[in-house]
């Protein structure tokens, strides 16, 4: 890479606003977070002390805590793999009719800039126990459906909403894979005697493979963190705590319970979890990314 | 060379539509309440059609101030343009700068600057939500445009993808504009800039919606109404506790909320799937 | 209008790979330099180093006397052609050409004058509003020019220029390069891995080797003298023919029995040497004696003018080259009796590859280390 020589200020000059912000609002706050995570703070808020491994050891111990874990993994896996196999179904549709795939893409790509919020009382309203319309076909089928009393409920209602948004992320980036396959290696496969099936999943598929990979990251962190709006919007965690996440957990403990200790604690295991993510996000742009 | 089957078209078409429709559904039946009055929405389950109290209600909604909110959604709507305009232009203000020096500068710690920076992109604003807000706190930022806004901004997707982009800027123009004596400004102003305009324009519209439809820092910053931005207004319209959800002022609003990033999306669709396209690479 | 003065210029970077060990030249006001070699012998670098785009480790670099080694590009006055181009693709033709100018503070007037004048020059005047992607390849490659000829600048300097364009474009343009370049006088420096092109350019050519100079002269006298015998291998196509041989006295032996007069100014006596004989210094004869080499033909390349035979000795492996007047009647697998002209051939010595017959003749034997640069 061809770079500017003997110029000492100018990148300092550049970098300064960034690196300001950064470091006010991102290692300053992660810091704290730690910091607060080994201390327990006084019920006045006028001292702390530390308490080393002691608020860890009181999250890991609370069977809440695994509960909370366990809803956040049935509900990232279920929005993950709800948005991801609907949004491959619809491009691998789009892909094949050629006439209207960019009607398609433009019909559904809008739901993405709903907010998660709108979304979560959009579904709501469809599935509102008095007057919601889905809710009463549901009702002819036979189900009851009351989100605000059936825990399962709730969370299946929470889990469509994060779908119907995320879906149209992962049908840009699926339509814009099948597109970057080469022809000639269907046509080839078809040569070979595959039929449309099986050249689905011998060649499109594995094809396919790093858009997957990188769409299930991207997943897996929309449906930890950005949902929130989605969960406190319609569901607010209940009933009982059917749909209390982790994140929606530290929410709660730091601002509602103020058991500040705790929730840091439960915010550096995040910050571990996100963190392991994120590498294997970058394992995977390793190859793309060139320092 | 495709086989074609016709019989496969037209179920793929079907099912497309199919999709398309259910997708439309919530938007749809948002439409038709918002006008309704109340008291026909509680007749029976919503309707497929519309009312006539259309005008009334978003009308009231955007002048009259919401219960429970003591501001109209006007003001809401005000807030949530100006928080949003603040982060997509900061974002890319900052990030402009940043990349530039990350990729066309060799200094010592570079290394290091490229690493506190990135770093940020492991850990959203949601995990360290706590700390962040006592900081917000203490700087004064509670109930103001500047907290709403810069805590936001601490994160490097844009830096990140302008550097993706100046990656692939051919080196040789650096060297010739050197050559042709254009100076760190010159060449940023001159061939950089005018470059990255398809790209400024893609993360504008990523961080317009992202700016837009954030809801919990916005939730836990603002306590005044004048601050509240309208994602944080729909909780307040729903949390009834004794009284039925006035769902037509609810639907009213929520449409006013997803009206402006749609539009976004929809008018800037070229380059937000390429946004979007290159933020993988 | 300059003279360019290199003095031991020397390349390290900084994870210790030397790219330059140390390159001495003196380019005389108006000449045109072309530098070539095969990829990765550091020619690029060196230009690079001329321009001011990379640092130069040690020695020093002067146009026109005056040292220049820490300037800026723009401050050393020269101007640059990229293999690529390097157009600004959002500026059209007449602000590619006039941004130099425009970044030194011409006023718009003189700035507009000058562009087009020099876009009269080069036959660009129907293009000056266009945008570069709006042109063809010979097109640009024409407005890279322009943009350097506009700043009148002390020094051009050509990075491999031609190399993205077709071959009947590239022929034509490096005529136009070479006619430019007279009628301007600006002194020049070109580099390049074409040799055909270097040949045709140069008024000296400078052939490097592993970060080395290997010899400097004009291109008949590298191709006539050739001081090593990577030039002699490099300078000349098809490339030269090289046999061991036997020195004794004034005869050279060849292992099937050959006998030739050896050039006359050796000093090898009864040593192993190598042969080397250019390909359009073999000539057909119609019977074998003890001055003609015994071959077999393996391919035949006609090629109008004259015709390719690659032949192989008897007896031995090496594959040979011969260039063969006109039309030849040869067919794979005919024999074929080869008589080299004993008054043009070439002497190297067997380890560092030396000239043997001139002593006097500029050369660094590239040692065997450099060459794996």
């Amino acid at each position: 890479m061809a770079t500017f020589q003997r110029h000492r200020l100018t990148p300092w000059l550049l970098l300064a606003p960034q690196l300001a912000i950064v470091a006010v609002f991102f290692f300053w706050p992660a810091a704290q977070a730690v910091l607060q995570a080994f201390h327990v703070e006084d019920p006045f808020g006028l001292g702390r002390t530390f308490v080393a491994f002691e608020n860890f050891a009181r999250v890991l111990a609370s069977a809440e805590y695994y509960r909370a874990l366990g809803i956040t993994v049935t509900f990232s896996v279920g929005v993950a793999l709800g948005a991801m196999a609907l949004a491959l179904l619809l491009a691998v549709l789009a892909d094949r009719v050629i006439k209207g795939a960019h009607a398609y893409k433009t019909l559904l790509i809008w739901p993405y800039a709903v907010a998660p919020a709108v979304a979560g009382v959009l579904w709501m309203f469809m599935l509102d126990p008095e007057l919601g319309l889905v809710s009463a076909w549901l009702g002819a089928l036979g189900v009851d459906w009351n989100h605000q009393l059936n825990g399962g409920q709730a969370m299946a209602l929470v889990v469509m909403a994060s779908i119907w948004k995320q879906m149209s992320y992962n049908f840009v980036f699926f339509l814009a894979g099948l597109q970057a396959i080469p022809r000639s290696l269907l046509e080839a496969a078809a040569i070979d005697g595959a039929g449309p099936w099986r050249r689905f999943w011998t060649i499109t598929f594995p094809l396919l493979s790093p858009t997957s990979f990188f769409l299930l990251v991207m997943n897996s962190v929309y449906a930890f963190f950005e949902t929130f709006g989605t969960i406190d919007a319609t569901t607010a965690g209940g009933p009982g705590g059917a749909t209390r996440t982790l994140v929606y957990k530290v929410f709660e403990d730091g601002f509602i319970g103020y058991d500040l200790g705790s929730s840091a604690a439960q915010s550096v295991l995040l910050m571990g979890l996100v963190g392991l993510l994120t590498l294997l996000q970058f394992r995977y742009l390793e190859r793309k990314v060139q320092y | 060379m495709r086989y074609r089957r016709p019989g496969l078209d037209i179920a793929s078409h079907a099912l497309l539509i199919l999709a398309l429709l259910a997708f439309c559904l919530p938007v749809w039946l948002a439409f038709t309440a918002a006008t309704h009055d109340q008291a026909s929405l509680y007749t029976g389950t919503a309707p497929l059609w519309f009312g006539d109290q259309g005008l009334d209600n978003f009308r009231a909604v955007l002048s009259e101030p919401v219960s429970r909110l003591g501001t109209d959604v006007t003001r809401l709507l005000l807030n949530s343009t100006v928080m949003a305009l603040g982060i997509a232009c900061g974002k890319i203000f900052i990030a402009i700068l940043a990349a530039y020096a990350i990729v066309f500068f060799r200094f010592p710690l570079r290394r290091l600057c490229f690493w506190l920076i990135f770093i940020t992109l492991m850990l959203p604003v949601e995990v360290r939500i706590m700390p962040t807000y006592k900081i917000a706190a203490d700087l004064n930022l509670l109930n103001s445009y500047a907290g709403l806004i810069l805590p936001l901004i601490a994160s490097a997707t844009a830096t990140f993808l302008f550097r993706q982009f100046y990656l692939t800027v051919p080196p040789e123009l650096l060297e010739a504009a050197r050559v042709d004596g254009a100076g760190p400004w010159r060449f940023l102003k001159d061939i950089l800039l005018p470059l990255s305009t398809t790209n400024i324009a893609a993360l504008f519209v990523i961080m317009f919606l992202y700016g837009w439809n954030q809801y919990l820092w916005p939730l836990l910053i603002t306590t005044e109404s004048d601050y509240m931005t309208i994602m944080v207004s729909l909780k307040r319209l729903l949390s009834s506790a004794d009284n039925l959800v006035p769902w037509q002022a609810v639907m009213a609003t929520a449409l006013l909320a997803m009206l402006p990033p749609v539009a976004v999306i929809v008018l800037m669709q070229r380059y937000f799937v390429k946004g979007l396209v290159d933020a993988e690479k | 209008m300059a003279t360019l003065t290199l003095d031991a210029l020397r390349k390290t970077y900084p994870n210790g790979f030397t790219a330059l060990h140390g390159i001495d030249l003196a380019i005389d006001d108006g000449e045109l330099i072309v530098v070539v070699g095969p990829s990765g012998c550091g020619k690029s670098t060196l230009l690079r180093m001329l321009a001011g785009l990379e640092s130069i480790s040690d020695g020093e670099l002067a146009i026109d006397g005056q040292r220049v080694n820490d300037l800026e590009p723009a401050e050393r006055d020269i101007a640059m052609v990229f293999q690529n181009y390097a157009l600004y693709p959002h500026m059209s033709v007449a602000d590619n050409m006039g941004y130099a100018l425009k970044n030194r503070g011409v006023p718009k007037d003189e700035r507009r004058r000058k562009v087009e004048e020099t876009a009269r020059l080069i036959g660009l005047e129907e293009l000056l509003d266009r945008r570069p992607r709006q042109l063809s390849g010979g097109q640009r490659q024409r407005v890279a020019m322009g943009r350097a000829i506009v700043r009148e600048p002390k020094v051009f300097l050509f990075d491999e220029p031609l190399s993205n364009l077709d071959a009947k474009l590239r022929v034509q343009m490096r005529i136009e390069i070479r006619r430019l370049q007279k009628r301007l006088g600006v002194t020049a420096v070109y580099v390049t891995h074409d040799q055909v092109e270097a040949m045709t350019l140069a008024d000296r050519l400078v052939v490097m080797n592993g970060g080395h100079i290997e010899q400097v002269g004009t291109p008949m006298h590298l191709y006539e003298r050739p001081a090593s015998r990577f030039v002699a291998g490099f300078i000349g196509s098809p490339a030269m023919n090289f046999l061991d041989a036997r020195c004794t006295g004034d005869t050279l032996t060849l292992p099937c029995g050959t006998r030739i007069a050896a050039p006359s100014s050796h000093d090898a006596n009864d040593h192993a040497v190598c042969l080397g004989i250019r390909p359009e210094h073999l000539s057909r004869v119609a019977e074998a004696d003890d001055t003609t080499l015994t071959t077999r033909v393996e391919l035949v390349e006609p090629l109008g003018a004259d015709t390719l035979a690659h032949v192989r000795l008897d007896g031995q492996d090496d594959p040979l080259v011969a260039r063969l007047d006109g039309v030849q009647p040869v067919a794979e697998g005919d024999r074929l009796y080869l008589r080299p002209d004993a008054s043009r051939l070439h002497l190297f010595d067997l380890e560092n590859g030396r000239r043997l017959d001139d002593k006097d003749a500029h050369s660094c034997p590239s040692s065997p280390s450099s060459r794996l640069a």
